[in-house]
Formats: C-alpha cells, sequence, structure tokens
C-alpha cells in the first residue's frame, strides 16, 4: 500500500508540473493572430522581429497584383498595415474579406506574407440576389 | 431476450426514425437552405460538422452523467457502466466525424486543412482523451468499472473547454453561431431550419446508436458468463471421472 501511495503521489506530481508548464507554453502561444494595431504597436515598439500572423480586413481598392503575388493593405479600423504576399492567394480572397496574413515584417515595415487564412464570421447568409428575399431581414431570432 | 435501455419495438422504430429525419436532412441542407454568400456551398458541410460536434458534447456528457451514477453507492449498477462505455465510443466516433468535416470544410474557406489554434487542438485533446478512456476500459482487473468512472468524470472537464474554447483565446475557428454571448442566432432563417433539424436528427440517431451499443454491450457480457459456467462445467467433469478413478484404486 505504500509503494502505491509513492506511485499516486509521483503522477499527481508529475500531473500538476506538465499542467503548469502547459499553462506557461499556452499563455503565450494560445493567441493565434494579433490585430493589425496590436502588431503594429509591437513593431513600432522595437518588437514583432519573429514570424506571427496578422489578422484585419483588406482595404478595398488596396489590391494589386504583383510579378510574385499580390499588395494590398489589411486594417483593424485603427491601425494599417502593407501586406506584400508571394504566391496565389486563397479563393475567398477579395476586397473587404478578413484575412490572416503569416509572414514577417520587413526591413522597412512592409509585413511579407507567404500564407494568407480567411478567418470566417460566425454569420451566414444567401447571396444578395434581387429575386430573392432581403437576406438581413430574414434572420431566425432562435 | 431483451438487454437493450429501450423496448425492442421503440428501438426498431427510432432508428427509422432517424433514418427519415436523416433523409430530410438531405432535402433540408442540399436543396431548401441557400448556399452562403461568402463560403458556398462549402458551407453546408456545417448541417454534418455542428451536429456531429453537439453528439460529442452530449455524448460524453452521458458518459459522465452514468459515470457518476455508478460511482454513486446507491445507484451502482453494471447498466451506468455499460451507458459510459457505449456513449463514450459513439463520441468518440462523433469527435472524429467533427474532427474530418472540419478539416474538409476548412480547406475551401480558410485555406489550411488544419490549424494550431485553441478549438482545434482541444478538440483533438478531446479525441484523444476518450480513445485512452476506452482503451482503459479494456483493461481488466478488479475496480475496473470504478476506475473508469472516475477517468471518464476527470476527461470531460475538456467538454467546457472545447466549447468555451473560441470565446477565451482568440481562434481562426469562428465562434459560436448560435450559442454566443448574445444568444442571437446569425443565421440565415433556412439555414438555421437546416441547422436546426440536423441537431434532431443526429440526436435521434444517437439514442438509437446508443441502444444498439448498449445491447450489444449486455450480449457480450451475457456471453461471457455463459462462456465461463460452460468451462467451469466442463473442468468438473473431467475432475469427476478421476476422483472416481482414484477412489476405485484405492
Amino acid at each position: 500500500m505504500k509503494g502505491r501511495a509513492i506511485g499516486a503521489a509521483a503522477v499527481c506530481a508529475v500531473a500538476v508540473v506538465a499542467i503548469v508548464v502547459l499553462g506557461v507554453v499556452l499563455s503565450k502561444n494560445v493567441v493565434y493572430f494579433r490585430t493589425v494595431s496590436e502588431a503594429v504597436e509591437e513593431r513600432a515598439g522595437g518588437g514583432g522581429d519573429g514570424r506571427l500572423r496578422l489578422a484585419g480586413e483588406v482595404v478595398p481598392g488596396s489590391i494589386t497584383e504583383t510579378a510574385r503575388g499580390v499588395r494590398f493593405e489589411v486594417t483593424d479600423g485603427e491601425a494599417t498595415a502593407d501586406v506584400i504576399h508571394r504566391g496565389d492567394p486563397p479563393d475567398l480572397f477579395k476586397e473587404g474579406a478578413p484575412v490572416v496574413c503569416e509572414g514577417r515584417w520587413s526591413e522597412s515595415d512592409v509585413f511579407a506574407s507567404d500564407r494568407i487564412l480567411i478567418k470566417h464570421g460566425s454569420e451566414y447568409e444567401p447571396p444578395d440576389v434581387d429575386s430573392g428575399e432581403k437576406a438581413s431581414g430574414d434572420k431566425a431570432s432562435a | 431476450m431483451n438487454e437493450g435501455l429501450l423496448g425492442r419495438r421503440v428501438g426498431i422504430a427510432l432508428g427509422w426514425a432517424a433514418l427519415a429525419s436523416l433523409v430530410v436532412l438531405g432535402v433540408l441542407g442540399l436543396v431548401v437552405a441557400p448556399p452562403d454568400a461568402v463560403q458556398g456551398d462549402a458551407q453546408r458541410l456545417m448541417y454534418l460538422h455542428v451536429p456531429a460536434a453537439w453528439l460529442a458534447y452530449l455524448a460524453f456528457g452521458v458518459t459522465a452523467v452514468a459515470s457518476a451514477l455508478y460511482l454513486w453507492p446507491r445507484t451502482r449498477s453494471v447498466v451506468w457502466d455499460r451507458v459510459a462505455g457505449a456513449s463514450a465510443e459513439l463520441g468518440v466516433l462523433f469527435t472524429g466525424l467533427t474532427l474530418v468535416l472540419g478539416s474538409l470544410w476548412g480547406r475551401p474557406v480558410w485555406g489550411i486543412w488544419w490549424a494550431w489554434d485553441a478549438r482545434l487542438v482541444t478538440t483533438a485533446v478531446l479525441f484523444f482523451l476518450y480513445v485512452g478512456y476506452l482503451a482503459l476500459r479494456r483493461i481488466p482487473g478488479a475496480g475496473r468499472e470504478k476506475r473508469c468512472a472516475i477517468a471518464a468524470l476527470i476527461a470531460f472537464v475538456d467538454v467546457p473547454v472545447v466549447h468555451f474554447s473560441v470565446e477565451w483565446w482568440r481562434t481562426l475557428h469562428q465562434q459560436g453561431t448560435v450559442f454566443n454571448e448574445e444568444l442571437s442566432a446569425q443565421i440565415h432563417g433556412k439555414m438555421a431550419l437546416a441547422l436546426w433539424w440536423s441537431v434532431l436528427a443526429f440526436t435521434l440517431l444517437y439514442v438509437y446508436l446508443l441502444d444498439r451499443r448498449y445491447r450489444l454491450e449486455a450480449l457480450d457480457a451475457d456471453r461471457d458468463e455463459r462462456e465461463l459456467e460452460r468451462a467451469i462445467a466442463e473442468r468438473l467433469a473431467e475432475a469427476e471421472p478421476a476422483r472416481v478413478e482414484a477412489g476405485a484404486r484405492s
């Protein structure tokens, strides 16, 4: 019985250590992306050297095609950042689309992205076609 | 012999009801509900992904309640242990389905199959926690049921973490459409109808499958018991002539 008690205590100790380590790791990494204003502020403060994810909306009218991909601006309503993306943007990429760009800041403070994700919201509605009912007026109240 | 949770006829009727409601779901999800303005037809995966996730919660919830009832001395019964096991198996199945369907949806909409965000990771953890629980159930020995019941209660802690992960942490996964903070569904009427129907259809399917799985578990235990009895009878029959022989010799 004494051996069992020691074993149980050891298991509990390992579990506690694992939870603490997980908590420390998670609290730093659990944020999947940074908003544009957070990232810009961090950059202005001298940080933001590593790889990060930048989230915001594509500024309408800012998209231009480049030889290697696209260049556009992304905003969260407060701050705006220039993004140069290498590669083909995803299908749902367009003006006003909510995006998460993966990459790092270049020396000239342009965000060099190599992957664009589309962050979808929790709203669902049909395309606004002339013949159909008005998309926003027919939401369930459940 | 009827060893199911429900009567035989009720079980069969439930099976047909589940099948019929899944057919109706197919019509609602593919024909009646319009495609999403942004995601197009990929959004229709929601009518499987969301009810599958709901069933995972429900199944693990039932496992937790059954485990608690087993641990409580006044309600302790092998019935609760079997319900817990049967429900956990379904929960693992539907958690796996949630992950796969979500991945299939993520590729066209997000652009990636998998993201290491809090919702996805906690859901994967949920899957492996209950795979572990099912493995634990297979380990024989005294106190097996009690051990498993405690494990089921510990594993259930992850269910609310999965559900609230989109509120607690910043995730790529969208927040709840129906059970959000404002408790107002942000979904178009016909889409909402298909979504609610999918929850109903999957719930029927769950109850039906739980009954079937429970029945199987009970039959399995019954067979084990009979085999044990037969083995004992055989050994006794073997020992009997030997004893007679030994008696004759002495």
